[in-house]
């Protein structure tokens, strides 16, 4: 059910739009235009630009949404510098949400961010429904949704504010969220790896520039604990730094913001009631960044949790003849030529192998190892035109599936003939064990 | 001319059959001293709570400061009683585990948000600068109702209510506490009702009606 699979993302829609329209409330008009406007240039730009270059759009939507989160930094970075008081400048979100240009400018490029990736989730034309029925369709449900916001908004309590910083750290919550359920626009994943494989090169880059040579100098248990900086955990735990930062300097921002002086005021209960409408009304502009932080856990959550079902079978057990010669025919029980991934495992002499087969979308057959030459061997799965390494989350093409390097599963030498794909036992054996042996390496640390 | 405080028309309460203030109108211009005098069961704490807000009358209409109790909704009602009302009760309605000075700062805290400075002032201003630390079962009865009278001032209310705040007390307590009444009055200026069945407190005051059964039956005035 299509419909179904955008259900999260209309969500994050509305409540995208009922965020603009609380954040500038002096252009309601204006606001719920740009982003009806936004919305369906988003969707018709997205559909559009896949008919001719399908892997573009993703790149250009995950652009815009890997710009925006570094755009939150920045402001947030900002308003935090600015609540500490060494700045008397007026924070630019301000005007932004002042202005009338900047307004609907503002809205419409959200609302474009948001148009676009719902449009990445609409099924690939030539499917059961026509080509531009589902935009179509996407397109008014979009619109339904912004009258909805619109009805909805002015329900929220009058006195609940949203400041520019806490504006832009909700509409990017919830485009991260909207993307999260999208393996190829999710950026968690790829920025816990990013951490994960930087701390490993510092590590490494670091030793080799004070001239340790491998193990000699350093005991074992010195040697554990560096390894723990090579572990998932690191990435993890430092993509999570890097994930959340943005909106707790937000928050911190608005807490620690000056309050009005009220000291000339003679009249003591005057001064206490205008002082505490001013820390009443800060309080009530953390509640949007507050929520915001909710919706980036719920990101962060669908990224490590994905909802997608990947194509993962059960390895078949295979045999080689006496001579070493494993032999798998291209159509009997499974088709080799399907394009899917067709699992193997073989075992010899108390030593295995894990591999799998694959028929690329060029129509050219590939063995490989169910592991790369950088992460632990936690294998592939298959989905949507890609194979995931499970364990680093990297996304590869299937066209570039029997290519070595990176993150790439490890080519196997095999040969292609009449009666199937013969592989070299002793060959797969060896390049298994030279591949978890190296990296098992690296995540221990020894 | 001198603006209004209180203005009533035909206001009136009633519990089911008991009619506890018959159709009254009255007017309290701004900063007079009225002294409300009658028995037991005369309406007269009925006639405070009504006008400090405290409760709805079942007719007639009650305007305060300009506003229209009637037309406030409970949330209005509450800011009303906050930010306009102080009230002074014969049981002093202290928190038996706070001291003096954090009595006073509840009620800057429901009323906007707490001050110690403010408050320790404000019991300096009624004498208990000395006895600032001290719970209401450590203080005699006059202290107490001297706390009462900081807390009861101590959001700069437009207007007092007094419900008997010299019932309890003896004389020379009684003359204190109205002698620091009218001195804030004279600083504050704000209005005064007070209830009391005591001639001599009503004395204080600028007027003095009676009721009777729930009717004004007379009005005195004692001084301009």
């Amino acid at each position: 059910m299509p419909a179904l699979k955008l259900f999260p993302q209309l969500i994050a829609w509305t409540a995208l739009a009922v965020v603009l329209l609380r954040g500038c409330p002096e252009r309601r008009r204006l606001t719920a235009g740009a982003c009806g406007a936004g919305f369906a240039a988003g969707v018709l730009g997205i559909v559009l630009l896949s008919q001719s270059f399908s892997a573009t759009s993703y790149v250009v939507v995950r652009s815009l949404l890997g710009g925006n989160f570094l755009v939150l930094w920045v402001v947030s970075a900002a308003a935090f510098y600015r609540s500490t008081g060494r700045s008397g400048l007026a924070g630019p979100g301000a005007q932004a949400q002042a202005r009338p240009l900047a307004t609907g400018s503002l809205s419409f490029f959200f609302a474009l961010t948001a148009g676009g990736v719902c449009a990445c989730r609409l099924p690939a034309a030539g499917g059961d429904l026509l080509p531009l029925l589902a935009p179509l369709a996407l397109m008014l449900a979009g619109l339904a949704c912004l009258a909805g916001a619109l009805a909805g908004e002015r329900r929220l309590p009058a006195p609940l504010t949203v400041g520019f910083p806490g504006l832009l750290a909700a509409l990017v919550a919830l485009l991260l969220f909207s993307s999260s359920f999208l393996i190829r626009l999710d950026l968690f994943s790829p920025l816990s790896m990013k951490v994960m494989k930087c701390t490993h090169d510092f590590v490494h880059q670091f030793m080799e520039s004070i001239l340790i040579p491998d193990h000699i100098f350093v005991r074992p248990a010195i040697w554990g604990y560096i390894g723990f900086l090579f572990g998932k955990e690191v990435g993890f735990w430092g993509g999570m730094v890097i994930w959340f930062t943005p909106v707790l300097l937000v928050l911190l921002a608005i807490r620690f913001e000056p309050l009005p002086k009220v000291s000339h005021i003679r009249q003591g209960a005057l001064r206490r009631k205008m002082l505490a409408g001013a820390m009443r009304e800060r309080n009530l502009r953390q509640v949007i960044p507050a929520l915001s932080l909710v919706v980036f856990a719920a990101a962060a959550y669908q990224s490590c949790y994905p909802t997608v079902e990947y194509w993962d079978p059960k390895p078949v057990l295979v045999t080689a003849t006496a001579a070493g010669d494993i032999l798998l025919a291209k159509k009997g029980e499974v088709d080799l030529g399907d394009g899917k991934l067709h699992k193997y495992l073989y075992r010899q002499g108390g030593r295995e192998a894990r591999f799998f087969v694959l028929m690329t979308p060029a129509g050219k057959l590939t063995v490989d190892l169910d592991a790369c030459a950088i992460c632990k061997p936690d294998g592939y799965g298959q989905t949507e035109g890609t194979v995931i390494c499970y364990y680093c989350k990297t996304l590869i093409p299937l066209d570039t599936v029997g290519k070595p390097g990176g993150c790439n599963p490890v080519p196997v030498p095999f040969v292609e003939k009449g009666d199937g794909v013969h592989i070299d036992g002793l060959t797969l054996i060896n390049a298994w064990s030279n591949t978890v042996q190296s990296t098992t390496k690296k995540e221990s640390g020894k | 001319m001198p603006v209004t405080t209180i203005e009533t028309n035909a206001l009136s309460r009633s519990y089911g059959d008991i009619c506890a203030l018959k159709p009254i109108d009255l007017v309290v211009p701004e900063g007079e001293w009225l002294s409300v005098m009658g028995h037991s069961g005369s309406g007269k704490s009925t006639l405070m709570n009504l006008v400090g807000g405290l409760d709805r009358p079942s007719s007639g209409s009650l305007k305060v400061g300009g506003k229209d109790l009637l037309a406030l909704s409970e949330d209005g009602l509450a800011r009303f009683r906050r930010e306009f009302v102080g009230i002074i009760f014969q049981q002093h309605h202290l928190v038996p585990y706070l001291s003096a000075v954090e009595n006073v700062m509840l009620a800057q805290y429901f009323h906007s948000t707490p001050d110690e400075a403010e408050a320790r002032l404000a019991l300096e201003r009624v004498g208990l600068g000395h006895r600032l630390r001290n719970r209401p079962g450590e203080l005699s009865g006059g202290e107490q109702q001297r706390v009462c009278i900081a807390r009861a001032i101590i959001n700069s209310p437009k207007l007092l209510l007094g419900d008997e705040p010299t019932g309890n007390l003896d004389h020379k307590s009684t003359v204190m506490v109205m002698e620091l009444l009218k001195e804030l009055r004279a600083e504050e200026r704000f209005t005064v009702v007070m209830v009391t069945h005591n001639q001599e407190v009503a004395a204080w005051g600028d007027r003095t009606i009676y009721l009777d059964d729930g009717v004004l039956v007379r009005e005195e005035r004692l001084r301009s």
